[in-house]
């Protein structure tokens, strides 16, 4: 069945005030809510600026704030998007710069991004939805079979979402930030390398680092992945009090 | 004297990838994408790095593309992907009785395999239908597509090329027999330009039709739409295929801490405007569960579709039209300095670079060899920088 969704947009282009405009975009019941952003582009505006791909919430380019909220669009059904309202309010991001439209620009996100220099692929867990699976034998890079452990996509999907809801980058831009420092804890514990360890460990230290965070977990109640950023931070804040403590003793 | 400036219209996987084949041979480009990176075909496809082995019986051509390119891929670009293999199982006599046929096409298009015996293959995938008769293993591999073309894009960049999301090719500009340049029109400011260049390249995929119609001639792709839907849990390591030639549902590819099933087949006229029929979404849940019983409709994560630019012979199947790509210089068709790339998967979309980028530096009058093979990827993330 098909559905007539009310959106009201935030629009914009530089030089211009900021302002919300009205759409009526039909989709059928079963939709999700970029497919109504996408409407508004198809149905009534082909100059409107939106970010999207995949469409099942591993690109992480399409979120935007709705309803007030940071989401992916991609992965809410308008139908509970629509419950208990009159019509669907999507908003760009905050904290980012603004281009157009729902887009922001994301250049600085991943600047910090790739500070970590965590890789976006890591080793599978030992257990799949609770149950173990064997060693696996795997083609190498050259086709040949080798010995090697499953490899799967980091969580992290590089959304922004948890950039957005900070009240802590709202304040200031000179902080890594959740996702970034996410990347960190991540990186440090996949590296055996005990100065890349120390030095990351160094990065969450500095000015731009795990001090800044005034501990509000906004981040980690809005990531639609559960990296669970907050919680990093706080595990980084103890591995760098902790390695003080033991330098303090001469024990480090 | 200045090297010659080329324009490339799309940032799909073949815009992407031919950019930074033609900046490594020392050209000057520009990439014009009306929306973000990878927001059409590519960022809403199946995201499977394949073996060939889909192929390998039916359309040797794209079996042999598909491994080549895989093992390229492999090496070039080791940061965007999950090289996990992927496995071909039996689950009813028709399929056994492919297996002979899989495993020769196998051989023939030079794809690694291995037998896995059942119990071993569900000591592998404990979720895998548990009346399977047979698994073959085959190097599948998986993708993230936006970071697959941010990759290329990233290091076309790092060798000067100019990226310019959110403008959109309106006309181009012709003088004579010649395509001079492109006229667009640019969403972040509302003003249109036009950017003159000593060769158009048309890597729209689906929409290479319309473009070529702006520079007066045609190309024959048909765009033909697919579906896949995602559900919200991990049910398999390695990409699990129906050992059989393609059909619908017959894929269920692993991502992140997702499953996503596919696909469908059905032409359509306008790849801006596909309705996905809710049959098909039916369809692709009851299909992924004779391979993966656990696949259930109500952990649906998201739903998309697509379209694929198939090239369209003679043959009018969508499913029976080779998946190999085709390089048009319209030369042919009495326009100059326009060249037409399209056709093919994100997995060969090297391969469709080198040969597009081949016909450019022949028409420029270019010397330069393709580096693309052994030249390893910048990370994706730089595009950025
Ligand atoms: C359902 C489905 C599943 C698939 N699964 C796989 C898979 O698992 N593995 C695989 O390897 N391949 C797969 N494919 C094939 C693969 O996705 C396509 O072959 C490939 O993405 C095509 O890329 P492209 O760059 O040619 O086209 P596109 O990705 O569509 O890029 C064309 C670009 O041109 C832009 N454009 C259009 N008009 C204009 C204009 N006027 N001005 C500026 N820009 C413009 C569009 O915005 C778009 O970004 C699948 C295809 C489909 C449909
Ligand atoms: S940590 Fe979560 S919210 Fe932040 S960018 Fe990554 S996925 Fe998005």
């Amino acid at each position: 069945m098909a559905i007539q969704v009310p959106i009201k947009v935030f629009r914009y282009r530089p030089g211009t005030a900021p302002h919300f405009e009205r759409y009526q975009v039909t989709v059928p019941d079963d939709a999700t809510v970029i497919d109504v952003i996408e409407g508004v582009w198809a149905e009534h505006d082909r100059n409107f600026m939106f970010r999207h791909a995949c469409h099942h919430a591993s690109c992480g380019t399409c979120a935007v704030r709705l309803n007030g909220y940071e989401r992916l669009p991609c992965i809410v059904p308008v139908t509970e998007a629509l419950a208990g309202r009159q019509e669907l309010v999507v908003e760009p991001l905050r904290n980012f710069p603004l281009v157009g439209d729902l887009v922001v620009d994301v250049a600085g996100f991943f600047q910090k991004q790739a500070a970590s220099g965590l890789v976006i692929t890591r080793a599978a867990e030992a257990t799949l939805s609770g149950q173990p699976f064997a060693h696996s034998e795997l083609f190498s890079q050259a086709g040949a079979l080798e010995e090697r452990a499953y490899n799967r996509f980091e969580n992290c999907i590089e959304c922004g979402i948890c950039i957005s809801a900070c009240p802590t980058m709202a304040a200031t831009d000179k902080f890594w930030g959740p996702a970034a420092l996410a990347g960190i804890r991540r990186a440090t514990l996949t590296t055996g390398d005990c100065q890349e360890k120390a030095a990351l460990l160094a990065l969450a230290d500095s000015e731009q680092g795990v001090w800044r965070c005034h501990s509000a977990f906004e981040c980690t109640e809005s990531c639609p992945q559960d990296v669970d950023p907050g919680g990093a931070i706080m595990s980084l804040r103890r591995e760098i009090v902790g390695r003080k403590v033991k330098h303090l003793f001469g024990a480090g | 004297m200045a090297a010659p400036h080329v324009i490339v219209i799309g940032a799909g996987s073949t815009g992407a990838a031919t950019a930074h084949d033609l900046a490594l041979r020392g050209l000057r480009v520009t990439v014009l994408e009306r929306g973000e990176i990878a927001n059409c075909t590519t960022g809403r496809n199946h995201c499977l790095l394949h073996s060939g082995g889909r192929y390998c019986v039916k359309d040797q051509e794209s079996a042999i593309e598909c491994i080549d390119e895989n093992l390229i891929l492999r090496r070039i670009m080791p940061d965007a992907m999950e090289l996990n293999g992927g496995l071909f199982v039996a689950l009813n006599e028709a399929d056994l009785a492919f297996r002979e046929k899989f495993i020769e096409g196998c051989e023939q298009c030079h794809i690694p395999y291995r037998e896995v015996p059942v119990k071993r293959a569900l000591e592998m995938e404990p979720f895998l239908n548990p009346g399977l008769l047979a698994a073959v293993q085959v190097p599948d591999g998986v993708f993230e597509p936006f970071r697959f073309c941010l990759a290329f894009l990233a290091t076309a960049r790092h060798n000067g090329a100019v990226v310019r999301t959110y403008t959109e090719v309106t006309e181009l500009a012709r003088a004579g027999q010649f395509i001079t340049g492109v006229k667009v029109l640019d969403h972040r400011t509302g003003k249109t330009q036009e950017i003159g260049a000593d060769l158009v390249v048309n890597a729209t995929g689906p929409w290479a039709g319309r473009i070529a119609e702006m520079g007066g001639v045609e190309v024959p792709v048909a765009p033909t739409a697919g579906v896949m839907v995602t559900v919200d849990q991990r049910l398999c390591n390695l990409v699990i295929n129906r050992m059989d030639k393609p059909a619908d549902g017959d894929i269920v590819v692993p991502q992140r801490l997702t499953s996503i099933i596919g696909t469908t087949s059905w032409a359509i006229l306008d790849p801006d405007q596909i309705e996905i029929p809710k049959a098909h979404i039916e369809k692709m849940i009851q299909k992924g569960r004779e391979l993966i019983p656990a696949i259930q409709r109500r952990v649906t994560r998201g739903v998309g579709a697509a379209a694929r630019p198939l090239i369209r012979k003679a043959n009018t199947d969508e499913r029976e039209v080779s998946r190999t790509f085709e390089c048009f210089d319209h030369q042919r068709d009495g326009v100059d300095g326009f060249v037409t790339i399209s056709g093919g998967k994100t997995t060969t979309a090297r391969a469709m670079a080198e040969k597009a980028a081949d016909v450019v530096c022949a028409k420029l009058g270019q010397r330069a060899e393709c580096a693309t093979r052994t030249t390893p990827l910048l990370s994706y993330r730089l595009f950025y920088n």
